[in-house]
């Protein structure tokens, strides 16, 4: 698995980077689909709006592959609902991701370095053509 | 192994049909002589029959909602929220205008002349009501001021289909052009729909609070009291009755529905399972 997530960091679609982030959430706290798409949906770093059929589905997913695991919860007052939780397994793949986000990072800020450089390049050439 | 007198009762939403029959060709294989009742329903009836006396061992409602309402904690314990779905615009081929409409002009393409829609009876059935809700928050979300209303007027009585299974059915046949459904209804049906924004069609628990706007006032326990229910993201949930005759075989049968055979039919028949 965590292989598989170096492999794709070329480029993290957001169908990917959403199991990064509901694992992250779910590192936090345990919380039932509708509490962590309501979570997700609050959060700073979601790739997009994150819709319930996208949200269950790559739970389903992770529950499978052993990244999370879950339980069905009766509630106190309300439904009873499937609680998720991290696992090992899961806690070693987000750090893998985190990784792999901070190398992401690191080339989209060399890439922004290089463009504000060219940027300037392009104003001073301006500047040259209309002092001449 | 079971008795030959063995006789599971489920009372289910209209819209659950297909899934319960599934379901039920997998417990079957695993408690063979059992015998079903199956009675398929619009919710809000469904739990208002419990509510009047009759037995049953299982009951699975369109409305996670309406157990809290009416059914908990006399006659059902403890529910599950197993699936959510989505109202969409169901249509068909020969729909008129279905070249044309689109998820944003739908609301004016309903109205025009010679069209016609329909949804079902939002006393007894969810699929009714959150239609209502639909337009209410389409009317927010559009700023079309009287939409609701004039959706209302335009489309066929509401008691022309007691539930949204009876639409669809209708729907599949032609006898109307469009109509509010789930979105696992038109699947199943094979039905073409427009799907409408998250906004508005109550699909998304991010949206928890927009939708909570949405209000329909709908007939209580006794028909002359009326019970305001406010827009929820659609989740559906399953119990067991109080006193039930086979409470482990109602589990094992909800154990089988929640697990993972049971989310392998809910998405065959196009409902999220939660």
């Amino acid at each position: 698995m965590n292989e598989v997530i170096l492999s794709k960091s070329e480029l993290i679609p957001i169908e990917r980077s959403i199991q990064a982030e509901l694992l992250l959430l779910l590192g936090q706290r345990p919380s039932h689909g509708y509490e962590l798409i309501q979570r997700l949906n609050e959060t700073s770093f979601k790739s997009g709006e994150a819709d319930a059929a996208t949200v269950y589905r790559n739970l389903r997913r992770m529950d499978k592959d052993g990244l999370i695991k879950s339980h069905w919860e009766v509630g106190e007052s309300g439904p009873g609902r499937r609680l998720y939780e991290l696992t090992i397994h899961g806690e070693e793949s987000l750090k893998v991701w985190a990784q792999c986000i901070a190398q992401q990072k690191e080339k989209l800020e060399n890439f922004m370095q290089a463009y504000l450089q060219f940027e300037i390049s392009l104003s001073t050439r301006a500047k040259g053509v209309n002092v001449t | 192994m079971i008795g030959s007198n063995q006789t599971l009762r489920i009372l289910h939403a209209g819209a659950l049909e297909r899934v319960v029959k599934k379901c039920l060709e997998h417990f079957t294989k695993q408690n063979p002589g059992l015998k079903f009742e199956l009675e398929g329903v619009g919710s809000r009836e469904g739990a208002k029959r419990l509510l009047a006396g009759e037995e049953y061992d299982i009951i699975a409602l369109a409305d996670q909602a309406l157990f809290e309402e009416l059914l908990v904690p006399k006659l059902v314990e403890n529910y599950f929220v197993f699936a959510a779905d989505q109202i969409v615009i169901g249509y068909n081929h020969s729909s008129r205008g279905s070249a044309e409409i689109t998820s944003k002009n739908w609301a004016d393409m309903l109205l025009k002349p010679q069209v016609t829609f329909a949804r079902s009876d939002h006393h007894l059935d969810p699929c009714g009501y959150r239609t209502l809700m639909v337009w209410q928050l389409a009317e927010i979300f559009y700023d079309k001021p009287g939409l609701c209303s004039i959706m209302e007027d335009t489309s066929f009585p509401y008691s022309t289909y007691p539930k949204s299974l009876d639409l669809a059915g209708a729907l599949s046949k032609g006898k109307v052009d469009y109509a509010f459904l789930y979105s696992s209804q038109t699947k199943q049906f094979g039905l073409p729909s427009i799907i409408l924004p998250a906004k508005v069609n109550l699909s998304n628990p991010a949206y928890a609070d927009f939708y909570n706007q949405a209000a329909v006032s709908l007939e209580g326990i006794m028909p002359s009291k009326s019970v305001i229910v406010h827009g929820k993201p659609i989740e559906f949930a399953i119990g067991i009755a109080n006193g039930s005759e086979y409470y482990e075989l109602s589990k094992s049968f909800i154990d089988l529905l929640t697990g993972l055979e049971g989310n392998l039919i809910l998405e065959e028949c196009g409902f999220i399972p939660c």
